[in-house]
């Protein structure tokens, strides 16, 4: 699947991965790419400024972490931003019941087949 | 003498681009760098444990991360409106304070045969009125770029207003600076004048240089024209 196709779920990709608990930046990339099975063609650099706005958003919080020698900067859901990943996943479903419909219609009922 | 020549190593000549390219507050810009550097460093590690020589693993590791044109309009799309708001605090924190140094100002002469001018006066209500209306829009801004812009979307020119609202906070400052020192020089009460003086003229020096970095960030073009490679 192509970046830009990506690109306005991804705010919606991070809050679930981010779902069962904290994560770095590198980690982050690895659990949506590991989700994927690599289907999704992310530029993996964009989802730096994307954590820093989610984490604006009050989405997200984070706080740096020592591991071995090396700091990282860990990201974990807020309350709102459990919020609004069950907002995203409704809307998702909605969505995909809604084009699933028109693509593959299955026969009305009462039609003779 | 002869220059050693090193080869370049891509991770970072592709941090030295960003960070040239970038401009927003410093601690929010470091912050963002380093955890792009570290993001990279990860990347590089990882298919070096599989492995990948170094070099191959960092030229692989930047192909992924996206060019430096590709991230640069998102990083510094968050980096303007970080400015934004550190520029709306300053002035939100400051320009109570010019009205506070009028307010010093009227209380210093009280009691006094010394009055302050007239047309002092009537400069320093319209150095609260600017004063007033920019911690105003100050206040806005911190509240759409904070947690309401979850609901609302952020106006584009958002960055440049509080940038034009901060520049013209800090020229009242300014002026209040050099009213209140000059009212000081004529007044009985003299120190209390001064004291306000010193008061605007820090405002002035902490909103002017803010304001000055959120209108160069706001200028920055959000989309940059990129020059097509080989094989686009």
């Amino acid at each position: 699947m192509r970046a830009d196709a990506v690109r306005g779920h991804l705010d919606g990709l991070l809050l679930a991965v981010l779902e069962p608990g904290p994560l770095h930046g590198y980690a982050i990339i690895a659990a949506v790419q590991q989700r994927s099975g690599g289907a999704l063609e992310l530029r993996t650099g964009t989802i730096y400024p994307a954590l820093n706005r989610l984490e604006r958003l009050g989405l997200l919080s984070s706080s740096w972490q020592s591991s071995g020698e090396r700091r990282r900067r860990c990201y974990e859901l807020t309350d709102a931003g459990r919020q609004t990943l069950a907002g995203e996943r409704t809307a998702w479903n909605e969505f995909t019941a809604a084009i699933g419909s028109v693509l593959n219609p299955a026969a009305p009922p009462g039609l003779p087949t | 003498m002869s220059a050693v020549s090193r080869p370049a190593d891509p991770v970072e000549d592709y941090v030295a681009a960003l960070t040239a390219a970038l401009h927003g507050p410093a601690r929010a810009k470091t912050r963002m760098i380093e955890e792009i550097r570290d993001g990279l460093a990860d990347t590089v590690a990882a298919y070096a444990d599989d492995g990948v020589p170094y070099r191959r693993a960092a030229h692989q590791a930047v192909r992924e991360f996206g060019t430096p044109d590709e991230l640069v309009e998102s990083c510094q799309r968050e980096l303007t409106i970080a400015q934004a708001r550190h520029t709306a605090r300053a002035v939100a924190l400051t320009a109570p304070l010019l009205v506070a140094c009028w307010y010093l100002a009227r209380t210093a002469h009280r009691g006094d045969v010394w009055q302050l001018p007239h047309t002092a006066q009537l400069l320093a209500v319209h150095l609260a009125a600017i004063a007033t209306v920019a911690a105003l829009l100050a206040a806005v801004t911190l509240a759409v770029t904070g947690s309401l812009a979850r609901r609302l979307p952020t106006p584009r020119r958002l960055p440049l207003a509080v940038a034009w609202a901060g520049t013209t906070a800090s020229v009242a400052m300014a002026v209040a600076t050099l009213a209140l020192a000059t009212a000081s020089l004529l007044a009985v009460n003299w120190p209390l004048l001064a004291f306000a003086g010193v008061l605007a003229a820090s405002s002035h020096a902490a909103v002017a240089a803010s304001a000055r970095a959120c209108r160069r960030c706001a200028r920055i073009p959000a989309v940059r024209p990129t020059v097509p490679g080989p094989c686009a």
